[in-house]
């Protein structure tokens, strides 16, 4: 196919070089083509091979030495311990344990430098102590004359130009793994040679009779006014285009935002509370008897004996230990056991968000009133790819005068329309051992089939009056995660808390898509 | 929640529903709160999610329960003949195990199914509601291998016995430390000078509860037609509730049952001279009114007494405007009218009532913290950070010895795994980690997290706190990353910031700052140790703060 764009500025300088000199490695083109800078020589050429232009005839691999921290330290130093070590010798310092007191270098690196003049026979163990076997030039000066000196002087050093015996050093004193104590870094190099190639030459002959074009608009230009009659190249419009790096909020933070923003809609204000709960709130407020299984130390996070969360007010807790016992005031007769005042003080990580309701029916809430929360909470259970320790849930209550199951029931009905996005629902008889009566919400997932929605109820007597709320109270409360994992197309639940950024990054999230039930759009 | 098996065919016969089919099954079990969990052949898996209601966790409990949501209520153990036959109680026991009773079962001879729904009711019972056989514990027996009247009494541990499959005669003590069951539920008798044991007119042992039968007695087989049954326990309600939900299964299944009366030197909530299976006739009374209210429709006497019947109450009446419920002998789960209100709503079915939309108008509120917590986010990814989100437990490991965080955190006290084992202080950790595992994502990056940890003051009192933590990494990263997004928080909350030099174990010397957000100190920022890069295996240099949110 015909090349119909104009060659950029770039190209064009680039393609004249390699006309001139034929073939050229990358760096040579880079300080001798005239290129402004590297990255701008790394474009041009990319876009030359991609089209055709130009072509790679052939790549070089080459070694250079570095040094490594081990290395440096040497260069500051002026020495390396070989050498040291003979200049030492040399000077009369017989005594190896003499030489290793001196602190140049640290025990280690005088035992192993040692070694190394023993094994290359430029030292020798007498009966009066280490004595220099040979005088003349030797492996490790040369070493020092070859790599450190031109190293120091900024010059580069290539692997394959340095005496073989020098090389052989270098390259065993430069480990793979271990950076931190190498001597030497060998880094390798890859040059690449391009050509021009005969269509590149076409397209530089046909550029070059065409003339100047306008490249990028400057405002020098919009400034002198040379743009006007000016001919702007054209831009190659199917490129892909260049990737931002952009913040982004947490694809499960947007997914908890939209659920908010539903409930804020819905007439729901927002409850928070303590992660570390006392045993009160979390249990004994939602009327849950002190042997209750879920209560077990197998079926919640408990907290380290000696720490505890703010004590509950004395009178609410004598109403609820009161109902526990005999039903108190309720109308209830209660679970009939002693209730340990004790029990109420240990902290336990929140297990359910109704703990927040309970704080809320306490705490003197509007009548009538909607409360929702994002909570997030804790259960002991073996973390997998449907388990994580800690969940959000999405908890809530409903206060009214004359509210009623009829109510629960529509309210279920809107939760299912517009937080799952179901169109088919239906209610069951539930067990929750706050609510009476108790409903669970099952929904219909386009992909899952049913699944549960929620447990909701009206709060039992026993739970209200205590807390001194006398009007009918709905309460509900609902995982969120495996929800929003629906929502994100996730399968395994750790990837909601991913560290892994990559990862993180590649999940697709069209938030306005997260949460069901339509809007006011026309 | 209890998990129960029950064979189809079994279940079909006992509820007298001969084509039950898996979606008809499923819609009929909403009626006692229970789910199907696996149908596989003739085995089906049922979960009962009532906790309260141990009456239904055998096939017998089921089928009856769906037996009467179809025709209405039957009777149990009406016709029972008087009690002939006794079991004597030593005053000993109330000290040790107080609670026995025991009823026979006759003229019903076992099948497979019923020996297999009989072993499984006896596991639920004792191990689910009776607490791991400490509330109660159960144990059947051949009759016809007992000469009556029985006793129960105490015995001590040098007491010889042949426990059930084993090879011979052992003392008490032994059946403790030699035997599986004998292991499993030595903990109920420990530090007891005396054993509980089952004693026959000869004298002879032919049970030691709560762990075992004798072998004699307790090789219960398919073809038995006369069995006694045992329950004992610590808790008076546990150990009758138990005897009456067995009897009422057997009876279900054809056997005539016998009562046996206890004799007590003590006193017992039914007196000194109760009879096992006892009626529970627990009733609960409710306003018409306020059911109507509650179900929010109005409701026929007849539609509630219909309504009850099918949740086999024994009776329901509406008198004067008051409605009056008996529940069957095998329940004592109604502690207040609403009980009562939802059976009648679960009787009719919920898809009865008609959902109405609430008419109350209310405010919705985000609360402030999180308006707070919303802008701050808008701003980071403004100014081009990315969101993290890692789990509130961490490991000590994570959190002390690779980031060297100091301060009081709450340690669990019963950790799953030490992986998850400490309540994070910091997030600091969290974003290291994520820098970690993360050297193959594109830099640059620049990373915060935005959530709750909780600290500990002197007096060992927690409080959660929301914080912001920020991590930048990348090669060319200095203090002056964090510190500029840190300045360009501030700017956007109209707030002024002040660092005070402050030095800080994660951060690099002479290059860490006490942050003080109008004159308060907020947390800290700086350039991240080597030492600590280093342990979590980061290799770019990286420079980070963290602070409370109350300044901002």
């Amino acid at each position: 196919m015909e090349e119909l764009r104009d060659l950029h500025p770039l190209e064009r300088e680039l393609l004249r070089f390699l006309r001139e000199v034929g073939e050229s490695s990358d760096t040579e083109i880079v300080s001798r083509s005239g290129l402004p800078d590297e990255g701008s020589f790394r474009r041009a050429a990319e876009w030359l091979l991609s089209r055709g232009l130009v072509r790679e005839s052939r790549r070089e691999e080459s070694a250079t030495v570095e040094l490594g921290p081990v290395g440096r330290s040497y260069l500051e130093k002026g020495t390396i311990p070989e050498l040291a070590l003979m200049e030492e010798v040399r000077e009369g310092r017989t005594d190896f344990r003499e030489i290793q007191g001196l602190d140049m270098f640290d025990n280690a690196r005088w035992g192993s430098a040692l070694g190394s003049l023993l094994r290359a026979g430029l030292v020798r163990k007498t009966d009066r102590g280490l004595e220099l076997s040979s005088e003349g030039e030797n492996v490790f000066r040369l070493c020092w004359k070859v790599v450190y000196e031109p190293l120091s002087r900024g010059e580069e050093v290539s692997l394959s130009g340095l005496p073989e015996g020098v090389a052989d050093l270098v390259r065993s004193r430069s480990p793979k793994r271990t950076k931190s104590k190498a001597e030497f870094v060998i880094r390798t190099h890859v040059t690449r040679y391009l050509q021009i190639t005969e269509k590149g030459g076409k397209a530089l002959e046909r550029s070059e009779e065409g003339g100047e074009t306008v490249g990028a608009i400057t405002p020098e230009m919009l400034r002198a006014g040379t743009w006007k009659g000016a001919s702007f190249r054209a831009y190659k419009m199917d490129i892909p285009p260049s990737r931002i790096h952009s913040g982004r909020l947490h694809p499960y933070m947007r997914y908890l935002d939209a659920v908010r923003r539903k409930f804020v809609a819905m007439g729901f204000s927002e409850m928070r509370g303590p992660l570390v709960e006392s045993e009160f709130w979390n249990n004994d407020a939602l009327f849950m008897p002190q042997f209750h299984p879920a209560r077990q130390i197998h079926d919640a996070y408990y907290v380290e004996e000696g720490l505890s969360s703010p004590r509950p007010e004395p009178e609410i807790v004598s109403r609820v230990a009161e109902t526990h016992e005999n039903g108190g005031d309720t109308g209830s007769r209660g679970w009939s056991y002693r209730f340990d005042r004790n029990r109420t003080l240990r902290a336990v990580m929140r297990s359910q968000g109704t703990a927040l309701s309970a704080r809320c029916l306490a705490s003197g809430p509007e009548v009538p009133g909607k409360y929702f929360a994002l909570a997030r909470c804790f259960r002991y259970d073996q973390v997998d790819a449907t388990h994580l320790p800690d969940f959000f849930q999405i908890e809530g209550i409903v206060l009214g005068e004359g509210i009623n199951l009829r109510h629960l029931l529509g309210l279920l009905k809107m939760f299912a329309e517009e937080i799952a996005g179901a169109e088919e629902y239906r209610f069951q008889p539930g067990y929750f051992p706050f609510t009476e009566p108790s409903v669970e919400l099952h929904v219909k997932h386009p992909a899952l089939g049913w699944i549960e929605g929620g447990g909701a109820g009206l709060f039992r007597p026993e739970v209200c009056l205590p807390l001194g709320v006398e009007v009918p109270v709905i309460a509900w409360g609902l995982g969120l995660d495996r929800l929003a994992m629906l929502a994100m197309g996730l399968s395994d639940i750790r990837d909601l808390v991913t560290p892994d950024l990559s990862v993180l990054r590649r999940m697709k999230i069209r938030a306005d898509k997260l949460v069901g039930g339509g809007g006011g759009d026309a | 929640m209890p998990k129960i098996e029950v064979g189809a065919s079994d279940l079909k016969r006992l509820s007298g529903l001969d084509s039950l089919s898996p979606s008809d099954l499923e819609e009929r079990l909403t009626l006692l709160k229970a789910e199907i969990d696996d149908w596989r052949k003739d085995t089906i898996k049922i979960e009962l999610n009532d906790t309260n209601r141990p009456d239904l966790w055998s096939v017998e409990g089921v089928a009856r329960a769906l037996r009467c949501g179809e025709r209405g209520r039957t009777d149990h153990l009406r016709d029972m003949p008087a009690p002939s036959r006794k079991v004597t109680v030593n005053a000993a026991m109330k000290g040790i195990r107080p609670y026995v009773a025991c009823f026979r079962a006759t003229g019903y001879s076992l099948d497979d199914p019923a020996l297999e729904a009989l072993i499984q009711s006896q596991e639920k019972l004792a191990e689910s509601y009776g607490g791991k056989r400490g509330r109660a514990a159960i144990g059947f027996h051949r009759a016809e291998e007992i000469s009556f009247p029985v006793s129960y009494g105490p015995a001590p541990p040098s007491t010889v016995f042949h426990p059930l499959g084993e090879e011979g005669e052992m003392e008490l003590a032994e059946v403790l430390s030699r035997t599986e069951k004998g292991r499993q539920y030595a903990h109920l008798l420990e530090g007891m000078d005396l054993y509980p044991v089952l004693t026959d007119s000869s004298d002879e042992v032919f049970s030691f509860p709560p762990v075992i039968n004798s072998n004699a007695t307790g090789r219960v087989r398919p073809g038995d037609d006369d069995l006694f049954c045992d329950v004992t326990g610590t808790d008076w309600e546990t150990v009758q509730l138990a005897a009456t939900i067995l009897a009422c299964n057997l009876e279900d299944r054809g056997a005539e049952i016998e009562p046996l009366r206890t004799a007590y030197p003590y006193e017992t909530p039914a007196g000194r001279s109760p009879v096992a299976p006892l009626l529970f006739a627990d009733s609960l009374e409710a306003e018409k009114a306020r059911m109507e209210s509650v179900l929010g429709t109005t409701l026929s006497d007849s539609e509630i007494s219909g309504a009850l019947s099918r949740m086999d109450y024994v009776l329901a009446e509406v008198v004067d405007g008051s409605v009056r419920g008996v529940l069957p002998p095998y329940r004592c789960d109604g502690l207040h009218p609403v009980d009562m209100i939802e059976d009648v709503a679960i009787g009719r079915g919920y898809h009865s009532f008609q959902p109405v939309r609430l008419s109350g108008y209310t405010i919705g509120r985000v609360s402030p913290r999180q308006l707070l917590a919303d802008e701050l986010r808008t701003v980071l990814v403004g100014m081009g950070c990315e969101e993290i989100l890692r789990p509130v437990l961490v490991s000590e490991t994570k959190l002390r010895e690779l980031t060297d965080t100091t301060g009081r955190a709450v340690r669990l006290a019963n950790p799953m795994t030490a992986e998850y084992s400490v309540v994070r202080s910091s997030l600091l950790p969290g974003l290291l980690e994520t820098e970690s595992v993360s050297g193959h994502a594109a830099y640059p990056h620049r990373m915060f997290e935005l959530g709750e940890v909780v600290r500990v003051d002197d007096d060992g009192l927690t409080a959660s706190e929301e914080v912001l933590a920020f991590l930048a990494c990348g090669n060319d990263v200095d203090l002056g990353v964090a510190h500029s997004i840190l300045g360009g928080l501030c700017r956007a909350r109209m707030v002024n910031l002040e660092l005070e030099e402050s030095e800080d174990r994660r951060f690099v010397p002479g290059r860490s700052a006490l942050v003080r957000i109008d004159g308060e100190a907020a947390g800290m920022i700086g350039e991240v140790h080597p030492a600590v890069l280093d342990r979590w295996g980061i290799d770019r240099p990286g420079s980070a703060f963290e602070i409370g949110l109350a300044t901002l």
